[in-house]
C-alpha cells in the first residue's frame, strides 16, 4: 500500500513532466522518418523495385542515331533504360552528368565504348543496368561469331535458371516492401533502435530521482518514511519501467500497424522488461552515486554512448569469432525473436543472460541505497 | 559615452576569461581533430571501391535448407546472412511445412553434368510465405545462381577465345564525376564542420541574456543608459566574434589537415556573416524564455530547423544544380571551396537571404527585449505576442 502511494507519487511527477510526453511525442516522429528512410534508401539501391515503381525510365542513356533498332538498343531497352538518340556521340556528351547517366556508343571497329556519370543519383542501379546490357550484347556477339545455335546461345547466356515456388502463400505475411534491404535495416537495425528508445529516455528521466531528492533536501524526508529500502527502490523504478515498457509495446503495434510484424511478442516483452529493468537500475545507482544533477546527467550520458557500443555495433560487424558472444547480446537476440514466426528453443538460454544481469543490477541498485541511507541516518 | 561596443567588450572580455569557456574551446577543437581522422577513413574507404555498406551484418539472420549433390551453389550461398544446412528434398520440404527453415533450395542431381555438357541447370527455391525474410533468402539465391551464372559464360567465353583466336571487339568503359557517396563526404561533411562552430556558441547567448534573468542582474542592465538594440546588438556581436575566432581556427586546422579549401577568404566572410541571423534567432529565444531549461529546449528545436535550412539545399543542389539551392549559404561555401565559378547572382542571393533573416531576427528579439512583460513578466503567450507584434492586437497594458 505505502509502495503504491509512492508509485503513484512519482507516476504523477513523470506524467506532470512536459519535456518527457513531448520526447514520446518526438520518438512518433522517429519511428515514422526511419521507416520512411528505410522504404526510400531500399527503393533506390534495388533495381527491381526501382522498374516496379517506375523509375528507372527515368535514367536516361544517349545513344546515337545510327544505333536505332540495333541489337545493343533492345538489349539496353530490355534493362528498361530510357534511351536518348543523338546525331553524334559529341553532342551526347554534352548532357552526360545533366541528363543523362551514361552515353554509349560504337565505334567504327565495333568497339562498345560505355561512359558513365558518376554524379547521378541513380547511379549505382544505372552502371548495374548498362553493364548487363553491354555485356549480355558482347557475350551474344562472341558467340554468334563463333557460329553457335541461338538455342545453345541462349543456354550460355544464362546457364541457370531460378523458379520460384511459394510454400504456405495463402497465408502470405504482409510486409511493408518486399524487399532484403528493407528486410535487414528494418529488423537489423531500426527495430531494436526504436523499441530501445523508451529505455533510455527512462535512464535519463530517473538519474535526478535520488540526487534531485537530495538538492531539494527532501531526501531525509523520504528516508524518514515507513519504507524498506528495496520498496524506496521499487517506488522509483515501477513507474517509470511501466511508462517505458507501455511505449515500447505501443511501438511493437506501431511497427505492426507499418507492416513489419513482430513475432513472438511475449519473450520481446521478456527481452524488454530485463533491459528496461537494466537502464533504469543503472539510472538509479548513478543518482545514488553522484553528487549533483548535473554530475548525473554526464555520467548517464557516457553511460548511453557505452550501451550504445555495445547494444548496436555488433549489429553490423561481422564476427567470426565473437559469434559466441554476440550471440547473447540482447539487441541480436530481438533481431532473430522479433522476425521468426517459430524460433528454435536453444533461444531462450540466450536470453537468460540478459535477465541475470538486470536483476543484478537491481540488487546491487538497492545495497547502495542501503548504504547511502546508513550513512544519512 | 556608451553605446553597444561597451557591452561587446565585457561580454567578449568574460567570455574569453572564463576557465569553463576554454575548456569548452579546447575540447571543441579536439573533436575536430577526431572528426577529421573519421571522415578521411570514410572518404578512404569510400574511394577503395569496397564502397560503404550500411546494411546490417547478422549472422544466421535467415535459415535455407539445400540439397545440392554437385555442390557447386551450396559453397557459394552467402554464410554470413543464411544459415545453410544441406538436406534432401523430403526432408527439407518437411522442415519448410514446419515453419523451421525459410527456404528450401534445389538443385538437380547431375548438375556438374549439366554445365559440363553446356546445358542448362534448372535450380528451385521453395520459398516460406509466412517468413517476412523470404526476400533476403530470395537475394541470397538470387545472388549466387548470377554469380556462377557469369562465372560459367566467361570460362565457356575463354575457352573460345584461345580455340578461335579471333580479334573481336572488346568494350570500353569510362567514368566521370565524383560519385554522390564521395561527394557527401567530401563537400557536405566539410561544410558542415565548417558551420559547425555556429551552433556549439548558443549557450553563450543563452547565459549572456536568461543569465540576467535567472540572476536579477537584467533590471540594473535596464536602468543603464543603454536601448534595448544596444544591449541585444552588443551581447550579439560578443558572440559572433567568439564564433568567428572558433571558424578561423577550425580553418586553419583544416587547411593544415590537407583538406582543399579554395578562396579561403570568401568562405570565412560567409560563415562569420551566417552566424549573424543564427545568433539573432537564438536571441529571439533567449529574450523570450524565463530558464535555462526553457531556453534549452527552444533552442534544440530552432537549431534543427537552422541545420534543416542550411543543409537541405545544399543536398538539392548535389543532385539537381537548381538555382533556388543557393539561397543556403552552405551551398555558397561548398561552391566556393570546391572552386566553381559562380554567377554574381547566386551569391547575392545567397546574401540578400542573410541580410532579411538578420534583419528580421534581431528586429523582432529587440522588440522583445525591449518590452518588460516579456523580459520580467507576466509573459504574454506565443500566440498573443505574435498577434500584437503584427499589429493585429493591441497590447494589454497594466494600470
Amino acid at each position: 500500500m505505502k509502495l503504491w502511494t509512492l508509485s503513484k507519487k512519482e507516476a504523477q511527477d513523470i506524467l506532470g513532466n512536459k519535456i518527457y510526453l513531448l520526447v514520446v511525442l518526438v520518438q512518433v516522429f522517429i519511428i515514422l522518418g526511419a521507416f520512411g528512410l528505410a522504404l526510400a534508401t531500399s527503393v533506390i539501391s534495388d533495381p527491381a523495385l526501382l522498374d516496379q515503381y517506375g523509375i528507372t525510365s527515368n535514367i536516361k542513356v544517349g545513344v546515337t542515331q545510327d544505333l536505332q533498332g540495333s541489337q545493343l538498343a533492345k538489349d539496353l531497352e530490355a534493362q528498361k533504360l530510357k534511351l536518348v538518340y543523338y546525331n553524334n556521340t559529341q553532342q551526347a556528351n554534352q548532357f552526360l552528368g545533366r541528363q543523362l547517366a551514361a552515353v554509349i556508343t560504337i565505334s567504327p571497329q565495333g568497339e562498345v565504348q560505355v561512359q558513365l556519370d558518376n554524379a547521378n543519383v541513380f547511379y549505382q542501379v544505372a552502371s548495374t543496368k548498362v553493364r548487363t546490357a553491354v555485356n549480355n550484347f558482347q557475350t551474344r556477339r562472341t558467340l554468334q561469331s563463333s557460329g553457335l545455335a541461338s538455342e545453345k546461345i541462349k543456354a550460355i547466356q544464362e546457364p541457370v535458371t531460378l523458379t520460384e515456388v511459394p510454400v504456405a502463400e495463402n497465408q502470405k505475411v504482409k510486409i511493408a516492401m518486399d524487399s532484403a534491404y528493407f528486410v535487414e535495416i528494418m529488423y537489423g537495425f531500426i527495430m531494436p533502435f526504436i523499441l530501445l528508445l523508451p529505455f533510455f529516455l527512462a535512464s535519463n528521466i530517473v538519474t535526478d530521482s535520488i540526487v534531485g531528492e537530495r538538492e531539494r533536501k527532501t531526501f531525509e524526508v523520504l528516508l524518514m518514511t515507513p519504507l524498506s529500502s528495496i520498496m524506496v527502490v521499487l517506488g522509483k523504478i515501477i513507474p517509470i519501467l511501466t511508462f517505458s515498457l507501455i511505449q515500447s509495446v505501443a511501438w511493437i503495434f506501431l511497427l505492426d500497424l507499418l507492416q513489419v510484424p513482430i513475432y513472438n511478442l511475449f519473450l520481446m516483452i521478456i527481452i524488454l522488461f530485463s533491459m528496461g529493468l537494466g537502464f533504469i537500475g543503472v539510472g538509479i545507482l548513478i543518482s545514488i552515486l553522484v553528487d549533483s544533477t548535473k554530475e548525473a546527467n554526464s555520467a548517464i550520458t557516457l553511460v548511453l554512448v557505452f550501451a550504445t557500443f555495445i547494444l548496436f555495433v555488433p549489429l553490423f560487424i561481422k564476427s567470426g569469432m565473437f559469434q559466441g558472444i554476440i550471440n547473447f547480446i540482447p539487441t541480436v537476440l530481438m533481431v532473430k525473436i522479433a522476425s521468426s514466426p517459430v524460433i528454435r528453443p536453444e533461444v531462450m538460454i540466450y536470453i537468460l543472460p540478459t535477465i541475470v544481469i538486470s536483476i543484478a543490477v537491481f540488487l546491487f541498485t538497492v545495497r547502495s541505497f542501503k548504504h547511502e541511507r546508513a550513512i544519512r541516518l | 559615452m556608451m553605446n553597444f561596443t561597451t557591452i561587446t567588450r565585457w561580454e567578449f572580455k568574460n567570455t574569453l576569461k572564463s576557465r569553463k569557456f576554454l575548456l569548452i574551446f579546447f575540447l571543441q577543437i579536439s573533436v575536430l581533430f577526431l572528426m577529421i581522422v573519421v571522415f578521411n577513413s570514410f572518404a578512404a574507404n569510400l574511394e577503395s571501391e569496397k564502397g560503404l555498406s550500411i546494411t546490417p551484418s547478422l549472422t544466421g539472420f535467415a535459415t535455407l535448407d539445400v540439397e545440392d549433390q554437385g555442390g557447386l551453389f551450396s559453397k557459394r550461398l552467402n554464410p554470413e546472412v543464411l544459415t545453410i544446412q544441406n538436406s534432401t528434398y523430403n526432408q527439407g520440404m518437411a522442415r519448410l511445412a514446419n515453419g523451421n527453415i525459410g527456404g528450401f533450395f534445389a538443385v538437380p542431381s547431375n548438375s556438374v553434368a549439366l554445365i559440363q555438357n553446356n546445358d542448362r541447370v534448372a535450380t528451385i527455391l521453395y520459398l516460406d510465405y509466412r517468413d517476412p525474410k523470404r526476400s533476403v533468402i530470395r537475394q541470397e539465391v538470387n545472388n549466387t545462381n548470377q554469380i556462377l551464372s557469369s562465372t560459367l559464360t566467361s570460362a565457356y567465353l575463354d575457352s573460345l577465345k584461345s580455340q578461335n583466336n579471333t580479334n573481336q571487339p572488346g568494350i570500353t568503359e569510362k567514368t566521370s564525376g565524383e560519385s554522390l557517396p564521395l561527394q557527401i563526404v567530401r563537400k557536405v561533411m566539410l561544410a558542415v564542420l565548417l558551420f559547425l562552430p555556429l551552433f556549439l556558441f548558443g549557450n553563450l547567448v543563452i547565459d549572456s541574456i536568461v543569465g540576467e534573468k535567472e540572476r536579477k542582474t537584467g533590471e540594473i542592465l535596464m536602468a543603464m543608459p543603454l536601448s534595448s538594440t544596444d544591449i541585444i546588438l552588443g551581447k550579439s556581436v560578443a558572440v559572433v566574434l567568439t564564433m568567428a575566432l572558433q571558424v578561423a581556427m577550425w580553418m586553419i586546422i583544416l587547411l593544415g589537415a590537407g583538406f582543399q579549401l579554395k578562396n579561403a577568404a570568401i568562405v570565412y566572410m560567409t560563415v562569420v556573416l551566417t552566424a549573424l541571423p543564427i545568433v539573432g534567432l537564438t536571441t529571439i529565444i533567449a529574450a523570450y524564455a524565463k530558464n535555462y531549461k526553457e531556453a534549452g529546449i527552444g533552442l534544440s528545436f530552432a537549431y534543427i530547423f537552422i541545420v534543416g535550412l542550411l543543409i537541405v539545399p545544399l543536398l538539392a543542389y548535389l543532385s539537381r544544380q537548381s538555382a533556388a539551392a543557393n539561397i543556403s549559404p552552405m551551398t555558397l561555401t561548398m561552391r566556393l571551396f570546391s572552386g566553381e565559378t559562380i554567377a554574381p547572382v547566386d551569391i547575392l542571393l545567397s546574401f540578400a537571404f542573410i541580410l532579411i533573416l538578420s534583419l528580421l531576427s534581431y528586429g523582432i528579439s529587440i522588440k522583445l527585449f525591449s518590452r518588460d512583460d516579456v523580459v520580467f513578466g507576466p509573459r504574454p503567450g506565443i500566440i498573443r505576442l505574435a498577434l500584437e507584434l503584427l499589429g493585429i492586437k493591441k497590447r494589454r497594458v497594466l494600470k
